[in-house]
C-alpha cells in the first residue's frame, strides 16, 4: 500500500526519490540521500504519534518481511541516545516538531557511515513509508520530491509534480490565518535545527484548497540546498476552531436570551422617559404662557434617556456580536460597569440583591471586552441561579475587583446560595456539566477557556459561611503583549 | 371632577422616568408628588389628608409594586406601570384591587384617561372616608346607653319598646333620643339611620 515503484524522471539530472522498494528487497537510489537505517527513520518518529508507528511497523513487515520486528521495535524503544540527541527542553509532543527534527537529523547523520541496524535504505524510501505528506524543495524553488501521501492528498501522480514549481501548489507560500492559535505563539517563532511551522492554503487539482500545517526543514544534502516539508492536513482543527467561536457566540446569545426580561425592562424605562417627555414638551409648547425653562428641561432628559437607551443596545449588540478575539488593553472596571448595567434588572425581577465593588487604581488588563464580558455575565447569571431557592436575606450576589497581589487584577463573584457540592467542584469546568435542568452545561467550560486564552485562572470555591465564589484572575498587561497586539493588527 | 388637593402620587427607582412622568402629568393639570422607593412613601404619615392614587412601577430592588400594594391595603387606587409584565403579576395586582396594569413605554392618552379614573375613585374614597369618620366622631360622643338607644330605635322600634327593651322608663328613652339626635346632628330619624349604616358598613368591612 505504501510501496509503489518510483521512477527518477531524468537520470542525468540529480533528484530524489528515485527508489522503488520491492518485497524483501531494498535498492539504493542511485542519487540523492544516501543511505540511512529504515527503523532509525522511524525511531525519529518514535515519541510522535502512536499510528504512525504501526503503520511505519506494518509498512516495514511488508517491505522487509525477512526482518524481525523485534529489530525495529528495539529502534523505536525511546530513550535511545540518537532520540535523546533530539530532544530539546520545553518541546511539545507534537508530530510536527519532531517530524521536523527528524529531517534535521537526518542532514546531520547522513553523513555517517554507522547506523543501526545492517539493512540500509535510502531517505526516499523512508519518506515513501512515512503516512504523512512530504516533499523536498530545491533551491529554484521546485519540487525535487514527493511522496505518495503528498501525491494523493494533491490529486495529482507524482510525476506531474516532480520538477514542478511549488508556488503552483501552495499559492503565496504564505500563512493562511496569520491568528492561527497555537502557532503564532508556540511553533512559529520557535525554531529548532532551522525548521518553521506554518499554516499554508494548499491547492488541489480541481482547484479547491485546504488549510495545512507545514514542517519545513533546510538541510544540505551534496552540498545543494533542500527544504523538506510535511504536510498535515488541519481542516479539521480549523473547523474545530470556528465551531468553537459559534459556540462561544451562542453561549453568549443564549446568555442574552435569559436576560431578555430585563433587557426589556432596561431599553422600556429610557423609552418611558423619552415617551412622556415629548408628551409633556407638546402640552408646554401647546399652552398659552410657554415654560421655557420646563420644556428645556424635558427636552434634555430625553436627550438624556436616548443616550442610555443607546447605551444598553450597545451593550446588547457587543454582547451579541460574533468575531474574533479582539485584544485590547483593557480597563477591567467599565468591563464590570457594562455587565452591571445589563444584569441589574435581572437581580430586580429575581429579588436578588447585586452588589460591584470595584477597586481603585486597577492595573490594564490585555484582553478581549466581549469575551471577559460573557465570564462575568455568566459567572452573574449562574450565581443569581445559587441563590434561587434561598431566603430573601440570602439572595446577595457581590462582584468585587481588586488589585490582584503580585500583578493583575482578581475579579470574585460571590453568593450566598447552595454552595457547591463536594463532588461537583472537580466537574464544574467540564462541558456539558451542568446541575440546571435547562443548562447547556457550556458556561463555565467556555468562560475558563476565555480565561485561560487571557492568560488568567478560573476557579470555584465554597465560601467559609454560606454559598460559594468564582475567582477569575487576569494579569496586567504587558508590553510583550503589546507588540503581539500590534502584529495581529 | 378632581378635587382641587388630589394628588397623584408616582413611584418609580429610576430618575430619568419618574421626572418624565411628573412632567407629563403635571402639564396635564395635576399635582404631583414623586417618591423613589417604597419605603420613601410609607414612611409619610399624612397622605390620608388629601384623596391621592398611586401610579406605581413594579419592578423595583427592594420593595417591589405588588409588596407596597398589600402594605398599602386598599387606602389608594394603584396603577402599575411594568416594562415586561408577566401574566402572574398583572393577575395578582388586578386581583389585589390594582385600577390598572400598563405596560411601558405608556402613551398619554391611556395614561390620562386611566389617572381620570383614579382620580375619581381617589376623590369618592377620600369623600365617604371624610364622612365616616365625621359619623365615627359624633358617635364617639356618646354614652353607651345612647348608644344603646340609637341601636334600637334605627330598628324602628317605638320609644315605649325600646324602654321596656332596656328596662327603663319611657321618659328617660325620650331624653336618651334627644340627646342622641342632638349628639349625631341630625332632625329624622331617617337621617340617623342613614348615618347609621354608614357606621355599620365600616364595622362588619
Amino acid at each position: 500500500m505504501i510501496h509503489e515503484s518510483m521512477h527518477s524522471r531524468d537520470s542525468g539530472k540529480q533528484s530524489l526519490g528515485t527508489t522503488g522498494c520491492s518485497q524483501a528487497q531494498c535498492r539504493r537510489s542511485s542519487v540523492g540521500f544516501s543511505e540511512w537505517s529504515l527503523a532509525s527513520c522511524l525511531k525519529a518518529v518514535v515519541n510522535s504519534d502512536s499510528e504512525i508507528i504501526a503503520r511505519g511497523r506494518s509498512g516495514y513487515k511488508a517491505a522487509f518481511p525477512a526482518f524481525s520486528i523485534s529489530c525495529l521495535d528495539a529502534a523505536i524503544r525511546p530513550d535511545d541516545s540518537a532520540d535523546a540527541n533530539m530532544q530539546s527542553p520545553g518541546r511539545s509532543h507534537a508530530a510536527f516538531p519532531r517530524l521536523a527534527a527528524f529531517f534535521s537529523w537526518i542532514s546531520t547523520r547522513h553523513r555517517r557511515a554507522d547506523s543501526l541496524f545492517d539493512v540500509k535504505t535510502s531517505l526516499a524510501e523512508a519518506l515513501e513509508l512515512l503516512p504523512v505528506a512530504i516533499f523536498a524543495v530545491d533551491h529554484n524553488d521546485r519540487i525535487a520530491f514527493a511522496n505518495s501521501c503528498l501525491a494523493e492528498i494533491l490529486d495529482y501522480t507524482r510525476e506531474e509534480l516532480i520538477g514542478a514549481r511549488v508556488d503552483s501548489f501552495f499559492p503565496s507560500d504564505c500563512d493562511v490565518d496569520s491568528s492561527f492559535p497555537g502557532l503564532n505563539e508556540d511553533h512559529c517563532r520557535h525554531t529548532f535545527d532551522a525548521s518553521t511551522t506554518r499554516l499554508l492554503a494548499v491547492q488541489r487539482r480541481n482547484g479547491g484548497s485546504f488549510a495545512a500545517q507545514a514542517n519545513t526543514v533546510e538541510c544540505h544534502m551534496h552540498n545543494r540546498p533542500f527544504r523538506i516539508t510535511a504536510l498535515h492536513d488541519r481542516t479539521g482543527y480549523c473547523e474545530v476552531e470556528r465551531s468553537g467561536k459559534e459556540l462561544a457566540h451562542l453561549v453568549r446569545v443564549s446568555s442574552l436570551g435569559e436576560l431578555t426580561g430585563s433587557l426589556a425592562h432596561e431599553l422600556n424605562q429610557p423609552l418611558t422617559a423619552i415617551l412622556s417627555n415629548a408628551q409633556a414638551a407638546k402640552r408646554f409648547a401647546q399652552s398659552d404662557t410657554i415654560d421655557r425653562m420646563e420644556l428645556n428641561e424635558a427636552l434634555n432628559d430625553i436627550v438624556l434617556a436616548n443616550v442610555r437607551a443607546s447605551e444598553v443596545i450597545q451593550k446588547i449588540r457587543t454582547l451579541a456580536r460574533k468575531g474574533d478575539i479582539d485584544l485590547l488593553p483593557l480597563d477591567i472596571g467599565s468591563v464590570v460597569d457594562d455587565i452591571a448595567l445589563l444584569v441589574h434588572n435581572d437581580g430586580v425581577i429575581r429579588d436578588v440583591r447585586i452588589a460591584f465593588d470595584v477597586g481603585a487604581d486597577l492595573p490594564k488588563v490585555y484582553g478581549d471586552r466581549v469575551q471577559l464580558g460573557q465570564v462575568l455575565l455568566n459567572l452573574i447569571l449562574n450565581a443569581f441561579d445559587a441563590t434561587k431557592d434561598c431566603s430573601p436575606t440570602d439572595r446577595t450576589v457581590e462582584t468585587t475587583v481588586r488589585v490582584q497581589p503580585g500583578g493583575g487584577v482578581r475579579i470574585t463573584v460571590r453568593d450566598r446560595g447552595h454552595g457547591l457540592a463536594p463532588d461537583q467542584i472537580d466537574k464544574l469546568f467540564m462541558p456539558f456539566f451542568t446541575t440546571k435542568p435547562q443548562g447547556l452545561g457550556l458556561g463555565l467550560s467556555i468562560s475558563r477557556m476565555i480565561v485561560n486564552a487571557h492568560g488568567g485562572r478560573l476557579w470555584g470555591e465554597n465560601n467559609e459561611g454560606k454559598g460559594a465564589s468564582f475567582h477569575v484572575t487576569l494579569p496586567q498587561r504587558q508590553p510583550r503583549e503589546e507588540d503581539a497586539a500590534r502584529r495581529a493588527s | 371632577m378632581s378635587q382641587a388637593n388630589a394628588r397623584v402620587l408616582i413611584l418609580d427607582d429610576d430618575a430619568l422616568v419618574l421626572s418624565g412622568l411628573a412632567r407629563l402629568i403635571r402639564a396635564a393639570g395635576h399635582s404631583v408628588e414623586c417618591f423613589d422607593s417604597a419605603e420613601g412613601l410609607l414612611d409619610r404619615t399624612d397622605l390620608a389628608d388629601f384623596p391621592t392614587c398611586l401610579l406605581l412601577d413594579l419592578q423595583m430592588p427592594g420593595m417591589n409594586g405588588l409588596d407596597l400594594q398589600r402594605r398599602l391595603q386598599r387606602r389608594m387606587p394603584i396603577i402599575f406601570l411594568t416594562g415586561h409584565g408577566d401574566i402572574c403579576s398583572s393577575v395578582d395586582a388586578m386581583k389585589a384591587g390594582a385600577i390598572d396594569f400598563l405596560p411601558k413605554p405608556v402613551c398619554e392618552v391611556s395614561l390620562l384617561a386611566v389617572l381620570d379614573r383614579a382620580l375619581k375613585i381617589a376623590v369618592e374614597e377620600f369623600n365617604k372616608r371624610r364622612e365616616r369618620e365625621e359619623i365615627e366622631e359624633r358617635v364617639g360622643h356618646l354614652t353607651p346607653r345612647e348608644r344603646e338607644v340609637m341601636a334600637l330605635v334605627v330598628t324602628g322600634r317605638l320609644n315605649k319598646q325600646v324602654a321596656s327593651d332596656l328596662g327603663a322608663s319611657e321618659k328617660t328613652i325620650k331624653i336618651h333620643r334627644a340627646r342622641v339626635f342632638e349628639k349625631m346632628k341630625t332632625r329624622s330619624i331617617t337621617e340617623l339611620v342613614r348615618l347609621f349604616d354608614k357606621v355599620q358598613v365600616r364595622d362588619a368591612e
